[in-house]
């Protein structure tokens, strides 16, 4: 029951949403003066991150291809250029709005909310038809997307019907009057645009948003996104909107550590090309955001590590240095990062393993994979040093939490050369 | 096209952003003093100044270096920290191959730049990340301390 009791509160509200449904008007970011529609439409597919998974690793820009680990099976993200045979060329903007708004797509086809159109749905008609005019100006390309391989019964597509029913709401955004306009353009930015919930709010067991829980911090891919809940402990209560609003416009923050991974994309794809107003109106509304408990363990002792800490100073100082300042750049920084504080090491160790890059408009950031080169009880070891050195907390890691990350591929191995 | 200001010189190079440094300083420029030990910051052969700062070469994008002094070890003779540094090593008799010493008196410069009279933690802490496979390790700190003391 204390696991139904989210779903049936989620289909309370959903029913509550289609009775509001359509009544207010979507508030849409503001473009420039004599912006075209297609301009206007760039910055939204921006800012709703359409690009992190419609774009192949390494391939060319909304091509599809981008491939989702999900607990049932695989999917890919579809190529969303203008193509007619293997895109959306085809797309009317009924179509388009019922896709994005209601997540059935062309032809009744029922779509998978890895598609974040619970999120999407809150987009007015306008700014939806904007995407739509920008991807339409787009080259098509010819790109057909792998087959999804789903377990039954989630290979049923028609099943979305029920889900839908349970998890989206299907109602435009609605202002909130009694808050400020900047907090209620952060609020359209990160529900209806950014889909910040998608990753950082835990699901439950029907891949429905916990909504009690809203930003309180998930596990997604193998990578665990924060609790950003206005937290002061768990969450990102604690710092200052400058190392907030720096963080998510360059994927760092001074005593924060860097972005890795997927919000390492989500900095590159997407919130640096945000207006400054734009990432502070976002900070605004993630200031008040419910604060919400990481329940954890109690902290473990610091344990000494002479391994750790012999391979921290063979392998990381160069970088990092002993003190954990950063030599290379302000992104090898590790004080204050919050992959240092988790005990569990989840991030860490993806990063450790598989080697990590941000790139935020300038070069790229990187840090060579160490899975190839160290033993499993090596970067255990060092985990836990860095973790207990770092984050001042005992680390957890285990050498088989080592050996459930996958070994890096042929791509990240090319990164730890770059030009060689 | 990236300007880089490299030794007090101003550079004009056609190279992309993304390529690293060290294969600018070498293989564009023709300074090759400075090594190519493994090309993963895991050795330290390849440091060089970053406004004062030892950072690893072989990793650091050239563009990131625009705006800032490159310091390679063909300036230390200029430099009154480094030419200490490098009477020390001839004093000690440091260098056995040699391969890895313009990285290492990189590192020990800027050490002693920041820290006149670095304690054993501080060389620890500073020259860690900084290999020698003829293990002059033992005449390195003393060098150092020499240095110092100069």
């Amino acid at each position: 029951m204390r696991r139904l009791r989210p779903v049936l509160l989620g289909a309370l509200c959903a029913l509550v949403g289609i009775a509001f449904a359509d009544t207010g008007r979507a508030q849409s970011p503001t473009g420039a003066p004599g912006q075209t529609v297609v301009q206007r439409g760039e910055y939204l597919a921006r800012a709703a991150d359409c690009a992190a998974c419609h774009t192949p690793p390494n391939g060319q820009e909304f091509t599809g291809g981008y491939k989702f680990s999900l607990p049932f099976g695989t999917i890919y993200g579809p190529n969303i250029t203008p193509d007619k045979a293997t895109g959306i060329g085809d797309y009317t903007d009924d179509e388009f709005v019922s896709a994005l708004q209601r997540g059935v797509g062309r032809g009744g086809k029922h779509l998978y909310p890895a598609m974040p159109y619970t999120n999407y749905t809150l987009m007015s008609r306008e700014d939806v038809l904007a995407i739509k005019a920008y991807l339409f100006s787009l080259t098509p390309v010819h790109a057909e997307s792998p087959p999804n391989d789903l377990s039954f019964p989630y290979n049923q597509r028609w099943g979305m019907v029920f889900w839908n029913l349970l998890n989206n709401p299907d109602h435009r955004f609605r202002p909130d009057t009694a808050k400020s306009p900047a907090w209620n353009r952060g609020a359209y930015l990160a529900e209806a645009l950014g889909h910040c919930q998608a990753c950082h709010t835990p699901r439950n067991f029907l891949y429905g948003l916990e909504s009690g829980r809203a930003y309180g911090g998930a596990v997604v891919q193998d990578w665990l996104a924060y609790n950003i809940t206005s937290d002061k402990e768990s969450g990102v209560g604690a710092w200052s909107d400058d190392d907030l609003a720096a963080y998510l416009s360059t994927g760092h923050a001074p005593n924060h550590g860097p972005a890795s991974g997927p919000m390492a994309e989500a900095v590159d794809h997407s919130l640096r090309h945000l207006a400054q107003s734009d990432i502070r109106a976002l900070v605004t509304y993630l200031r008040d955001v419910k604060p919400v408990r990481t329940e954890t363990p109690p902290p473990r002792p610091v344990r000494a590590d002479a391994l750790g800490e012999r391979v921290f100073r063979e392998a990381c100082v160069s970088c990092h240095l002993l003190d954990g300042g950063g030599r290379q750049t302000p992104y090898a920084a590790l004080q204050g990062a919050h992959s240092v504080r988790d005990p569990n090491g989840t991030n860490l160790l993806q990063i450790l393993v598989r080697g990590g890059a941000i790139a935020t408009g300038g070069p790229t950031a990187f840090m060579p994979a160490f899975g190839g080169a160290y033993g499993s009880e090596e970067l255990a070891a060092v985990a836990n040093w860095t973790i207990g050195h770092f984050g001042q907390r005992g680390g957890a890691v285990t050498r088989k939490d080592v050996e459930a990350v996958p070994p890096p591929g042929p791509a990240s191995a090319a990164r730890a050369t770059p030009g060689g | 096209m990236l300007t880089l200001s490299i030794n007090g010189t101003s550079h004009q190079l056609d190279v992309p952003d993304d390529m690293p440094l060290l294969w600018v300083l070498r293989d564009v420029i023709g300074l090759t003093g400075t090594k190519f030990g493994c090309g993963i910051a895991q050795c330290g052969a390849c440091t060089v100044h970053l406004d004062g700062q030892a950072v690893r070469s072989c990793v650091l994008p050239a563009a990131l270096a625009q705006g800032r002094e490159v310091k390679t070890i063909e300036a230390m003779a200029q430099d009154p920290v480094g030419r200490k540094v490098q009477r020390a090593w001839l004093d000690v008799e440091v260098v056995q191959c040699g391969y890895c010493q313009s990285g290492q008196i990189m590192s020990a410069t800027a050490l002693l730049t920041a820290t006149p009279k670095p304690s054993d933690d501080d060389i620890d802490a500073a020259m860690a990340g900084n290999i020698c496979r003829c293990g002059t390790y033992v005449r390195i700190r003393d060098a150092i301390k020499r240095a110092g003391e100069a």
